[in-house]
């Protein structure tokens, strides 16, 4: 039945667009949406609507069916039913009835089937006669399908066009939807760690001025930096500074905070970024072959390394790595520096470890799910051989998981990079926030914060996206709003 | 019946277990042998190459014993009494302080193995552990007041743990144990107060088997226990967890806290002796002394900051899965927000905020871990409240409260405790490399992290000041590793 109204080419633009908007105006947030949107054309159809609706069939029919109804006793009859299944109910756990109570319930019961009795009546009623039921979603509808009432009502009803357009495509609604939640998590994460920072007890003035400031230099630091503003006037400069890319200067060396995020942020993302591949790299061929050769020896050591990877601390394995590689072996430099590409490798390592650690145990055990599945047991019988069916029919089922595996960690590599920062003396934003935490710098740190909050939350977005691309399942899922 | 043998040999659990105590022997063995060499001098360290033959001698004897154990399987289909017989001298090795090939030998003497024996066994090797390792307060100049007492305590304990494993080995069945036994439960319940919580699981156990007439309750017992203490890898873990539990406490009574704080101008940066055993800092400081009392620090943040957010998480996650869609998405919702911010980050945020200090560490850490640990509770309690019992309960009148808490949170616990036991260890981490950055616990507490902070600028000259509280830190995160891994295969119906 549904598949008729699946929309098609044949189907043209207006109709189409009849199409979303029934769909969309099931939904209530939506249907605000929409009406708020298209507020100018709603206010004018509204009025033609009403006219339209005096002349309708619907009251009269109402009123006949009501009429009989209430002479044929319905009401009465549901009452007493209802009355009795209370009294019974009662019984049966050897409570008390209370008249009152008793009373309210059975109304409210027998008041809810009758309004649902008489809506089905009228229905039935309605497919008799072969009407169709008018309120102002199908008037609109019907208007909608015009095509010369689209163009007549495309100025005043531009936005709410083009909502129905962005929806009319599933995978752009996915994303648009998507899009849309990040900011409101974007912004709740700016309220919460302005928040904090604002709670906090330290005083920046004090300990930036030292103990001999005086009450006057005080206050007209509190007063440059915005500090002496009630709360939700400071919160709203914070959130507003996020979005606009401008949060001011930051208390120590006055420098533009925004321009020094910036200029800090690219190498922890490339650093982070070499460490994900590098995670890629080693760790699903090691998981892939860890499952597949499940209890031998090789799997035993795999997961032991894999184990110990997770285990060791940032900080420690590369201190232990500098101590070897630079101060033993002076194979490669100890500290980062730009201009030698050689400096990168050792931060890459250690900031990819964990993450390579914790892909390659989940690449394994995703694996062995799949392995056992009953499909793979078919593709055997069918009489494929292992490499055909791992390459064709396990590894890409078995990607799924291991790909939001991935987008979560990716967050806690971009978290733990300070460490990381701090041990290879890379001035990146980790270090950074560390570096300003002491004072606290308000806008430095909620910058560095949020931004890396940012970031995480775009990747979530790409990697959802993804997601829905590479899983059917969720792809028929988004389908069906 | 050659195929029947061959399966014999991939079934026995003594010759997996054989296996992994010969691998993880030999590469301790080997350990020791890259560093008898002083390099620079070319000498042998005569210490440490004695022993790397010790544990070279027990390495081959486990070897013997392994080709043994092979051959009977082969031959025989199972292992033959005078193999069994041939572990005793095996047994020596803890002497060693190789809990590996001990425990191995442990296994392989007794044909029919409860939890109880395991149990009775680590009981053991945690207080031989605990009193050796006290026992190198010895060679330092002084020893606090309660040594000697505390020291006295702890080998009454022992004796008392020896006689216990022998009973134990002896009357103890796999479903019931004679009544007499309770006298010695409750003594090793209340000897469990040094810490070492295998005394008091052994208890337990006893006082199960004891008291229990329903007979798959102690089934059910036994078969989780069986398979995690079967698990050698999760049963080293918990092993070398309530070692470190142990330590913390008894070292309050068996080391000198001086030692660890106190400045001491006359032994600066001495490099590790018996009186010493890991040399000192740059202030004279005992860094043995500063490891152990670092264990308690890393513990009980480490715990701490995953029971809050456990008890926290696990309520909100209860309420968004049971109730309506409402409240779901506002839990849920709001939650979004906080899980969006790395947790180390959060915790740098909010430490900036409030000072750096221990409490402020735990608070910030646990933050956090919130979210995560709803996500978890809440897809449980979704699948959970499907089930019929949820439904019989609710027929019944139960009220919305006792349902959550009688019936959908404890048969949702278990993916709960496996998370928590894998978190331990992530926090372990965290502690240390915040008080690395000088954000977490106050500098003059002796941590693992602050140790490694200072040991960090002397890793030129000393590097051993930043290696060994690196192999304290990895030593405790594995084991909370291999004992998650170890709980979750448990839990899990379908490794069955």
């Amino acid at each position: 039945m549904e598949l008729h109204k699946e929309p098609s080419l044949n189907f043209g633009f207006s109709a189409h667009l009849s199409y979303v908007f029934e769909k969309m105006m099931k939904r209530p947030s939506y249907k605000y949406l929409l009406l708020v949107l298209g507020l100018p054309l709603h206010l004018i159809i509204f009025f033609f609507y009403q006219s339209k609706r005096k002349s309708d069939t619907y009251f009269t029919i109402h009123k006949i069916i009501n009429e009989s109804l209430q002479t044929a006793g319905l009401k009465e009859k549901l009452l007493s039913d209802f009355k009795e299944q209370y009294v019974r109910k009662h019984a049966f756990f050897q409570e008390k009835v209370d008249e009152q109570q008793m009373n309210r319930e059975v109304d409210r019961l027998a008041e809810e089937r009758y309004s649902k009795i008489l809506a089905e009546k009228i229905n039935d009623e309605y497919e008799r006669q072969g009407l169709t039921k008018l309120n102002y979603i199908s008037y609109f509808q019907r208007l909608l399908k015009n095509p010369l009432f689209l163009i007549v009502s495309f100025i005043p009803g531009v936005l709410m066009y083009i909502l129905l357009l962005l929806f009319s495509n599933f995978f752009i609604k996915f994303i648009f939807e998507r899009l849309i939640m990040s900011v409101f998590v974007i912004a709740g994460v700016s309220v919460l760690v302005f928040t904090i920072l604002y709670l906090s007890p330290f005083d920046p003035a004090a300990n930036l001025l030292g103990e001999s400031a005086t009450k006057e230099q005080i206050a007209s630091f509190n007063h440059t930096y915005g500090l002496d503003l009630p709360y939700l006037m400071q919160l709203w400069n914070a959130v507003k500074g996020i979005f606009t890319f401008d949060l001011g200067a930051s208390f120590t060396g006055n420098e533009d905070v925004a321009a020094s995020i910036a200029n800090k942020f690219p190498i922890t993302l490339t650093i982070a970024i070499f460490s994900l591949l590098m995670a890629i790299v080693i760790a699903i061929p090691v998981g892939i072959i860890s499952a597949t050769r499940q209890n031998t020896f090789l799997d035993y050591s795999f997961m032991f390394i894999a184990l110990i990877g997770l285990s060791i601390p940032n900080f420690w394995q590369g201190l232990i790595f500098i101590l070897n590689f630079s101060i033993k072996l002076q194979w490669l430099p100890a500290t980062y520096n730009p201009q030698n590409m050689l400096s990168i490798i050792m931060p890459v390592i250690v900031l990819g470890t964990g993450l390579t650690a914790s892909v390659a145990r989940m690449t394994r055990s995703s694996m062995l799910e799949i392995i056992n599945e009953d499909y793979i047991i078919t593709a055997k019988a069918k009489g494929l051989n292992e490499r055909q069916v791992l390459w064709k029919h396990a590894i890409g089922n078995a990607m799924i998981p291991i790909i939001t595996v991935i987008g979560l960690l990716f967050g806690d590599m971009l978290g733990g990079a300070a460490v990381t920062e701090k041990v290879f003396n890379i001035s990146g934003i980790g270090s950074y926030i560390v570096d300003k935490q002491f004072i606290p710098d308000i806008p430095a740190i909620m910058g560095g914060v949020i931004y890396i909050a940012i970031t995480i939350s775009l990747v979530n977005v790409l990697i959802d996206i993804l997601y829905a691309f590479f899983d059917p399942r969720i792809r028929s899922k988004m389908k069906q709003l | 019946m050659n195929s029947f043998k061959k399966h014999a040999l991939k079934l026995s659990r003594e010759y997996t277990q054989a296996n992994f105590a010969l691998v993880l022997s030999i590469v301790v063995s080997l350990v020791f042998l890259i560093n008898s060499f002083n390099y620079k001098e070319g000498k042998i360290k005569s210490l440490v190459f004695t022993i790397f033959l010790v544990y070279a001698l027990f390495t081959l004897y486990q070897f013997f014993l392994t080709w043994k154990i092979k051959k009977d399987l082969l031959k025989f289909g199972a292992i033959q009494p005078i193999t069994r017989k041939l572990g005793y001298i095996q047994l020596l090795s803890i002497l060693s302080a190789n809990v590996f090939t001990a425990s191995f030998a442990f296994n392989l003497i007794k044909n029919k193995k409860t939890p109880d024996y395991t149990f009775a066994v680590y009981m053991l090797f945690t207080q031989l552990f605990v009193i050796a390792i006290s026992a190198f307060n010895m060679f330092k100049p002084y020893v606090t007041d309660t040594f000697l007492p505390a020291m006295g305590i702890l080998v009454g304990i022992l004796v008392f743990q020896v006689v216990t494993l022998v009973l134990v080995s002896k009357y103890v069945q796999d479903e019931s144990a004679p009544s007499w036994f309770l006298v010695i439960a409750i003594v090793l319940i209340a000897s469990s107060v040094t810490g070492n919580l295998f005394n008091l699981l052994l208890g337990i156990s006893l006082i199960v088997k004891i008291r229990s007439h329903d007979r798959s309750r102690i089934i059910k017992w036994n078969t989780i226990w069986g398979k995690i203490t079967r698990n050698s890898t999760a049963i080293l873990g918990m092993f070398f967890i309530i070692l470190m539990l142990s330590l913390s406490v008894c070292s309050k009574y068996t080391f000198d806290y001086d030692m660890a704080v106190e400045n001491d101008y006359g032994s600066l940066l001495q490099q590790p002796s018996l009186e010493h055993p890991f040399g000192t800092d740059d202030f004279g400081r005992d860094l043995f002394s500063r490891i152990i009392f670092g264990a308690r620090i890393s513990l009980l943040v480490g715990f701490a900051s995953t029971i809050i957010p456990l008890i926290i998480g696990g309520v909100l996650g209860a309420i968004a899965g049971y109730y309506t869609k409402r409240a779901d998405n506002i839990i849920m919702r709001l939650l979004d927000i906080l899980y969006a911010i790395p947790g180390i980050l959060l915790a740098i945020a909010i430490i900036a905020a409030f000072g750096a200090n221990t409490m402020n560490l735990i608070l910030a850490l646990s933050v956090g871990a919130i979210p995560s640990y709803a996500r978890t509770m809440r897809a449980n309690v979704l699948m959970v409240s499907n089930y019929e019992y949820v439904d019989s309960a609710r027929a019944l009148g139960a009220s919305d409260f006792s349902i959550i808490f009688k019936q959908i949170v404890p048969n949702s616990l278990a993916p709960m405790i496996v998370k928590a036991t894998l978190t331990i260890g992530g926090a372990v981490i965290a502690t240390s490399s915040l008080s690395f950055l000088g954000l977490g616990v106050e500098p003059h507490i002796p941590e693992w992290g602050n140790i490694l902070k200072i040991g960090s600028t002397y890793l030129e000259s000393h590097s051993y000041l930043a290696i060994i509280p690196g192999l304290a830190i990895i030593g405790l995160v594995l084991s909370f590793n291999f004992l998650g891994d170890g709980l979750r295969d448990a839990f899990d119906p379908r490794m069955d």
